[in-house]
């Protein structure tokens, strides 16, 4: 008797796994097929030259020490990191403030977030479409408003704020959301025992409420991170990466972001042993990125407000 | 009081002008952009810049229309079903080896599109499938890791005792997942069924690398062709760009609430 149950519950078992995998059959071979072998193969391209047509030949750590020498990547990697430092902040500031504003809950305050939530929803291909218009220097809406006549696009200097600027555009109100979420969770009654303590204003939202949202905080300035380094849409549509300078006889884009310097590698020069060296480069920055958001999780979880 | 509504509605301007603006100006003629300021409303409204997006032959906008559509679907049926699978085994069955392939797909998530983007294209490129359809929405239908933890968490907090029950009365694994378990999950599948339709619709770099012509052109891919074809042209233009953005801002109007809960909850982007 015992021996029969002992089969049956090993046959039940095996039918239990057997059913499982075949569950996950499909995901499974989806992410084997589109994760993992692609990293494989980034690895494995990142050691030779190929331009998509003819031979493909193994280089050694050509391409890596090419990356070091490589002002193109250099001039990308500096570009991305003054993109996400003109980002970041401002959008986070302007994200807080506006989720303070809306959180006093005056008539109203539900249209106006739909409203700054809005351009979240549009992509950013077409977003970064409208924006090259508004930012024509003759016949944009910009320069009408301005009275002025600027190439805000095509100066040198103006064209990364530019696009900064609209990239902070489309997502102050995403921002804006993850703040009103961290404002609904702190209790009334620690803002109001502060005010009976007599801070308010400025003083209230710096002392109380600002250290109560910390992990909002984190989680906003980490997710930003992520996305700003990746941003490719947004200035392909505004710039192509331009306006080029020459430094020794080597074009350096203004806004040649690290992601479309990757696009353009690969599909524009067909050169993709660099196009695969450069993404593992931002795959590590990345890492890095996401390693530090999963240990703040975990202090995010055991967090504690009583 | 002042203060506040003064910058809130200050933002809300900066947020809906430039909005405000494209659309209008989709509706001037050429002539009349040249002539009127930017900052006006068409005078007369003309509707002939959408006339010439949909109805041309040269153009095809309402080919991409379609095949974004056709795209958006085939995604969204492909990448649920295939995730509610996934996520049921890791949520409900038990079995040897679950928690480590469950932390490996949780890994996956760190993963830049852009990092695997060169690849991919090699790899569809080799099978024959770049330009075509399922080129266009093969790397998006095994399910995402993503969703499938989402659906994970959600399908463990369903009472057991609602499944145990339906055991009891004769319910296999499938009669469970079908009866008991999805007719619960309805929240979270919207939620899910939103940002994918939203992701999918909006994505951009995948069809710019793996179509090329207009016979696969998806409206992204189509609006940055456009811009770049008749550069200059701003009135056609914001008339692509209010035609690729309209159908997502209709979802957003009618679906606000929910959006904003589900960005909420997952800090989707």
């Amino acid at each position: 008797m015992r021996q029969t149950r002992r089969v049956g519950g090993r046959r039940a078992a095996r039918r239990r796994t057997a059913l499982a995998y075949g569950l996950l059959a499909p995901s499974l071979v989806g992410i084997v097929v589109c994760l993992v072998v692609p990293i494989i193969i980034v690895a494995w391209l990142s050691f030779h030259r190929w331009d998509l047509l003819g031979p493909i030949s193994y280089v050694g750590w050509d391409n890596w020490s090419r990356l070091l020498s490589d002002p193109t990547l250099g001039n990308s990697l500096l570009v991305t990191a003054a993109f996400a430092l003109i980002v970041i902040p401002v959008q986070t500031a302007l994200g807080l403030l506006l989720a303070v504003l809306l959180h006093r809950g005056l008539p109203g305050s539900g249209l106006l977030r739909a409203i700054y939530v809005l351009p979240w929803v549009c992509a950013p291909l077409a977003l970064g479409i409208v924006w090259r218009w508004i930012l024509a220097p003759t016949s944009g809406a910009l320069n009408a408003l301005l009275g002025t006549s600027v190439a805000w696009l095509t100066e040198p200097a103006l064209a990364l704020p530019a696009v900064a600027l609209v990239s902070i555009w489309s997502q102050v109100g995403y921002v804006t959301l993850f703040f009103l979420a961290g404002l609904a969770v702190i209790p009334p009654s620690v803002v109001e025992a502060a005010r009976l303590d007599g801070a308010s204003g400025p003083r209230l939202l710096w002392h109380i409420t600002l250290p109560l949202l910390r992990p909002t905080l984190f989680f906003v300035l980490l997710t930003s991170t992520i996305t700003a380094f990746q941003t490719f849409d947004t200035v392909y549509a505004l710039t192509q990466g331009g306006p080029s300078s020459l430094k020794d006889g080597v074009a350096l884009g203004r806004t040649d972001v690290i992601a479309r310097r990757i696009y353009a590698d690969a599909f524009v020069n067909f050169d993709l042993g660099r196009a695969a060296t450069a993404a593992l480069v931002l795959f590590a920055v990345l890492v890095v990125v996401s390693l530090a958001q999963q240990l703040y999780f975990r202090r995010r979880i055991t967090y504690d407000l009583s | 009081m002042v203060a506040t509504y003064a910058v809130l509605l200050a933002a809300a301007g900066a947020t809906l002008g430039p909005l405000a603006l494209s659309f209008m100006t989709s509706f001037k003629t050429p002539r009349q952009f040249a002539t009127q300021s930017a900052l006006t409303a068409p005078d007369p409204w003309t509707g002939e810049n959408y006339r010439a997006l949909l109805g041309g032959q040269t153009v095809g906008f309402g080919h991409a229309l379609l095949v974004t559509t056709g795209v958006v679907v085939v995604v969204l049926i492909g990448q649920l079903t295939t995730s509610v699978m996934a996520a049921f085994a890791f949520a409900r069955l038990d079995f040897p080896g679950r928690d480590l392939l469950f932390w490996a797909y949780v890994a996956t998530l760190m993963v830049p599109p852009v990092v695997t983007v060169v690849p991919l294209y090699l790899m569809v490129s080799q099978v024959g499938l770049r330009n075509t359809f399922w080129g266009l929405v093969l790397p998006y239908i095994f399910g995402s890791p993503y969703a499938i933890f989402l659906l994970r968490q959600y399908f463990r907090g369903i009472p057991q005792e609602l499944v145990d029950a339906a055991r009891v009365d004769g319910a296999g694994p499938g009669t469970v997942l079908l009866r008991i378990i999805l007719p619960l999950s309805r929240p979270i599948m919207a939620t899910l069924g939103v940002i994918t339709v939203v992701t999918h619709w909006n994505n951009f770099l995948w069809p710019l690398i793996i179509t090329n012509g207009s016979a696969w052109q998806v409206v992204t891919t189509a609006t940055a062709n456009l811009q770049g074809r008749y550069n200059g042209n701003w009135t056609l233009v914001m008339a692509a760009t209010t035609l690729a953005m309209a159908p997502l801002m209709a979802v957003f109007v009618v679906f606000n609430k929910q959006i904003v809960s589900s960005i909420q909850i997952t800090g989707f982007r």
